[in-house]
């Protein structure tokens, strides 16, 4: 590497080692995407968010998270159940996906993905069929269409 | 014993009897803690209630901590999705990440959706599981992801459009038969002297 060599030939190993360097792709460049996340590894918050407060909300977290869990493993072990465990957080996920009409109003968003699933496809595709089929018989009546039977298309 | 009623109720059930088996037998628990965790807010057993269900819009403070408590989040963590006239009501904004992100090794209380009983659910849910949409982190960029699949799908489609538009085989002839061109194999008189054919030059 160190060779002397004339000019021209030191700008080649130049530009290779620059090439190469390019190529690489570094963890610290990780870019996220809405569907793709960044790993909990490369995650700065969790080694660097360390204060009295995050640790408070996590046991918070845990503390609810473990009572549910003693709710359900106390019904799921209990010898005398004969039923199914209902799950109260499944039964509200349900009634909200169900019973989205209370809380709606029409707005220019919603109002614009109701004429764009609606109304727009409705009429577009009156149009488009009955344009489409007035061409082809104007082109039987006059023999233009290549009528030649096909059994492959 | 907590028999749900909401879940037994096509059986037939004498009604005073349940009643007065529940009575009895939370009497007979003894225990205190027994007795305070029937009382406790955080039971979830018999959420069929109408305030254990999705509501309408938190407005004030006090709404907002109810339906934290409701859907078993720290007041803090509870964020309502955005009241844009869509029918979201007051139910909670998760974070939008597929179950296949989830631990695999923890004991999940449904591993195959590794979910807890009584956690929320996403709103997607249903999107977000492991058969489907999935945000784990991936390998390659993005940008790069895209950019290879599209740049090589589209390179295909226009290399065929130029094939399709200017195209460029082996030349052929027609094909030459030996005998006259068959002339006795196509029904010739083999008296008659059929009529010389060359197919070659020399």
């Amino acid at each position: 590497m160190a060779t002397k060599q004339p000019f021209n030939a030191r700008l080649q190993e130049f530009t290779f080692v620059s090439r190469s360097a390019r190529h690489q792709t570094n963890m610290a460049d990780y870019k996220e995407a809405p569907l793709a996340s960044r790993p909990i590894t490369l995650d700065a918050n969790e080694y660097y968010n360390l204060s009295p407060d995050k640790r408070r909300a996590e046991a918070e977290r845990a503390a609810l998270r473990a009572n549910l869990k003693r709710q359900y493993l106390t019904q799921l072990n209990n010898p005398h159940r004969k039923e199914l465990i209902e799950d109260p957080a499944l039964t509200r996920w349900v009634y909200a996906r169900t019973n989205p009409y209370p809380h709606f109003r029409p707005t220019f968003k919603t109002s614009l993905m109701g004429i764009l699933s609606g109304i727009v496809p409705l009429f577009s595709l009156y149009f488009i069929f009955k344009l489409d089929r007035r061409r082809k018989e104007r082109m039987i009546q006059d023999g233009t269409l290549d009528r030649t039977l096909g059994l492959s298309s | 014993m907590r028999t749900s009623q909401s879940v037994s109720q096509w059986q037939p059930v004498n009604m005073a009897g349940v009643v007065f088996r529940r009575w009895a037998q939370a009497i007979s628990k003894g225990n205190g803690s027994g007795i305070s965790g029937l009382s406790s807010g955080v039971r979830a057993a018999s959420g069929t209630s109408k305030d254990m269900m999705p509501g309408p819009y938190p407005k004030t403070p006090e709404e907002r901590a109810a339906a934290a408590k409701k859907y078993n989040m720290r007041v803090e963590d509870y964020e309502p999705l955005p009241d844009n006239g869509e029918g979201f009501g007051d139910y909670p904004k998760l974070p939008d990440r597929s179950q296949q992100e989830r631990d695999p090794w923890y004991k999940w209380d449904h591993p195959d959706l590794r979910r807890n009983w009584g956690e929320p659910m996403h709103w997607d849910f249903d999107m977000y599981i492991r058969n489907r949409v999935d945000t784990s982190p991936t390998v390659v960029p993005w940008a790069t992801m895209c950019k290879q699949l599209f740049g090589f799908l589209g390179f295909m489609l226009i290399m065929f459009c130029l094939g399709e538009k200017y195209q460029a085989y082996q030349a052929v002839g027609p094909k030459q038969y030996p005998y006259n061109n068959l002339y006795l194999e196509r029904g010739g008189d083999p008296n008659k002297e059929p009529e010389e054919v060359k197919n070659y030059e020399i």
